[in-house]
């Protein structure tokens, strides 16, 4: 279980432009289950995705991840368990252009320095998953927006993780990618992955697999708490 | 360990392909860099391999040279003073030299006209330094005419063509008896161009020059060492090579500075904060740009001195070869042995290596520790 | 399978590497081969009792650089230029341009 006790985020705290992004927010999130962060933007759903995937920490409050509290981590231990926890998909897939699809894969691993040979065949492994097989050599700018979309979320799971995170995944997608997206992250909670997802998209909020949708405005849970 | 290296070399791949995506940019950058190395690299190897052979070659120059002085300027020196210079103590012996300059208007070019110690050529024929007997086509057997002081032209035939080995000291000479060269120049029987002394102990060299320059008040000695220090402050730090260095230098260091002030690029900073998005630490984030620096400059170094090395020594300095010929039209081609000061060369490396690279490390500080939430806002 | 390119630019490297000491290795043979080749110089210049290296023969006072005097050359009016490219190069000698 993932919890949140309390946490505020302020942004350039103490210069003119301060701002606060989360006010006092408590929240669990269940593994195994798949969570929609629900609001328009601005209400804080990205800055929220991002405190619980140990990319910032949160300015007041604390977060646990299964009763280890990581809000008071390092950067090292935060870095390490960010990158064996989750996996990330962003907004504009957030892919490095220049190299080929399969480098995109392998790079999130490249720090742990895995065997080549071995990491190689689990990032094409990756890839034929999502049928890329054959595009493993293709650089990143001659990829169809589906494939980029397949080759993200290839990335996001080259550490096997248990979480997976992702942010607004369907803004730049059509109804027919929206929907095969839908179908990849049905298939890994099938696998017993927990997903978390911030959107406003009907479409995402609104899906079978989807098993508690939490509101938020103003950088505040309004509906969908769990008791606590 | 091996995780270590590997993690090096994924680092390392992945760099190489990050530095390939700018392929027209880094090339550039490589090759203003491969440049200023191969110019410095070749002028310190060739000064160095320069002054090297001028120490060992001069070595064997006259201990002490007396000239005397007129009007703030050199004059032929009576022979007679040798007479009472041989009196100094510690002077083994005193010879009288013969020499001067001849230009050749038809060639443009500047001789340096001798009369030699030892063997000297029969009256009418002379020995000619190889530079000349290239320049003019001559070979051993012609004859060559020169005009005299008088504008009288005297014929001579060649003896001999010094070995081109030895050109660097004998490219210019023209060899000839002492009873033409009289003739020639116009130099009274009585009167030569300097003295070259013999000293038996070189800590005596001061002790005689004094001495001369007390006896002979319009006198001017020359002392082995000073003509060795000479060649030792040869393109020493103020001279125009130099110059030439610190142009190459600037430019360079203008290029660089202009990019790296303009600093990470945004899309530079976005990949950043993506690699720390998806599991990179900052330190890995440093040794990419750690690789990026090194990557450039240890292959600008390398080639760099590699072409120097090949340019100074297998092509005789071919693209110094006009800078030192300015007008003249006699010169030697610089055959020059590979004196390496490898202390030079490891200054070189560090001079060129590390700041590169601690430079392209510095500006990425920032950059990489940016919290990794950045690409998410 | 493809090279990876860490292994591209390493072999390079390494290549290089060995290129720069083969160089060094050949300077030390050419220099330790030159030793007969010196001898015969510096017999030359001790039987012709010469004095400079004939880098420059277009001005007299760049040709015998030792053997110049400093107002000639260096020059004879303060504000006259220097018209030979080699008195550009080099310095008056340490002898003549030192303070007594």
């Amino acid at each position: 279980m993932i919890s949140a006790r309390n946490i505020s985020k302020v942004f350039n705290a103490g210069r003119p432009n301060e701002f606060t992004a989360l006010h006092g927010v408590s929240l669990d999130v269940q593994l195994h289950e798949t969570t929609v962060l629900k609001g328009p933007s601005g209400s804080g759903k990205t800055t929220l995705l991002s405190l619980i995937g140990c990319m910032a920490r949160p300015t007041t409050g604390r977060i646990f991840l299964n009763e280890r509290e990581i809000t008071s981590l390092p950067e090292r231990f935060l870095t390490e368990v960010r990158r064996s926890t989750f996996g990330f998909i962003f907004q504009q897939f957030n892919l490095i252009k220049g190299i080929s699809a399969l480098e995109n894969v392998m790079a999130p691993a490249y720090p742990t320095g895995e065997k080549f040979s071995l990491l190689r065949r689990r990032a094409m492994e990756t890839l034929e998953m999502f049928d890329l097989g054959k595009r493993a050599d293709a650089r990143i700018e001659w990829l169809s927006g589906g494939e980029a979309q397949r080759v993200a979320i290839a990335r996001a799971l080259i550490h096997n993780p248990a979480i997976i995170i992702a942010d607004e995944p369907t803004t730049h997608l059509d109804t027919r990618l929206s929907h095969e997206f839908m179908d990849i992250m049905g298939d890994l909670k099938a696998r017993g992955t927990t997903i978390i997802l911030a959107s406003h998209d009907p479409l995402v909020y609104g899906s079978d697999l989807v098993d508690r949708v939490v509101e938020m405005r103003d950088g505040q849970v309004v509906d969908g708490e769990s008791a606590l | 360990m091996t995780r270590m290296i590997e993690r090096q070399r994924h680092i390392m791949d992945f760099t190489l392909a990050a530095l390939l995506r700018r392929k027209g940019k880094n090339g550039a950058l490589l090759s203003v860099y491969t440049l200023l190395v191969f110019i410095l690299a070749s002028i310190l190897f060739f000064t160095h391999a320069l002054k090297h052979e001028a120490a060992l070659v001069l070595n064997e120059a006259p201990e002490i040279i007396v000239q005397r002085t007129m009007t703030g300027r050199y004059q032929t020196i009576p022979v007679a003073w040798s007479d009472r210079i041989r009196q100094i103590n510690g002077v083994i012996s005193v010879h009288p030299r013969l020499w001067g300059y001849k230009y050749d208007k038809d060639f443009l070019a500047n001789y340096t006209m001798m009369v030699p110690a030892g063997n000297p050529p029969e009256p009418g024929s002379i020995d000619i330094g190889s530079g000349i007997s290239r320049m003019r086509g001559a070979n051993r057997g012609d004859i060559i005419a020169f005009a005299g002081h008088d504008g009288q032209p005297r014929s001579f035939t060649i003896r001999n063509i010094f070995d081109s080995e030895s050109q660097l000291v004998t490219s210019d000479l023209i060899l000839l008896s002492e009873k033409d060269y009289r003739d020639f120049s116009g130099i009274p029987e009585d009167q030569s161009t300097d003295l070259a002394l013999q000293v038996r102990n070189p800590r005596e060299y001061a002790t005689i020059a004094e001495k001369i320059s007390r006896m002979y008040p319009d006198s001017r000695p020359i002392v082995r060492t000073e003509i060795q220090r000479t060649y030792d402050a040869l393109f020493g730090w103020r001279s125009g090579l130099m110059i030439v260095i610190f142009a190459a230098v600037a430019l360079a260091f203008v290029i660089f500075a202009w990019d790296k002030a303009t600093g990470l690029s945004a899309e530079e900073q976005k990949e950043i904060g993506i690699l720390k998005a998806v599991g990179w630490e900052t330190s890995d984030i440093m040794l990419m740009k750690f690789w990026e620096g090194s990557i450039i400059s240890l292959t600008a170094f390398l080639l760099g001195t590699i072409l120097a090395y090949a340019h100074v020594f297998f092509t005789s300095a071919a693209l110094f070869a006009p800078v030192i010929k300015g007008w003249s039209t006699l010169y030697p081609t610089f055959r020059l042995t590979p004196f390496i000061d490898f202390g030079q060369v490891a200054t070189l490396f560090f001079l060129t290596v590390v700041p590169y690279t601690v430079t392209t490390i510095i500006p990425s500080w920032r950059a990489a520790t940016i919290d990794p939430d950045t690409v998410m806002r | 399978m493809e090279f990876r390119r860490s292994t591209i630019y390493m072999g390079t490297t390494a290549i290089l590497v060995l290129s720069l000491t083969g160089l060094m290795l050949h300077a030390k043979a050419k220099v330790r081969a030159s030793a007969p080749l010196f001898a015969r110089k510096t017999a030359v210049v001790r039987q012709l009792e010469l004095t400079d290296l004939c880098l420059f023969t277009e001005a007299t006072y760049t040709r015998h650089l030792s053997m110049t005097d400093l107002s000639t050359p260096f020059q004879d009016a303060p504000l006259s230029l220097e018209h030979f490219p080699s008195g550009g190069l080099v310095g008056p000698p340490p002898h003549l341009a030192q303070k007594p």
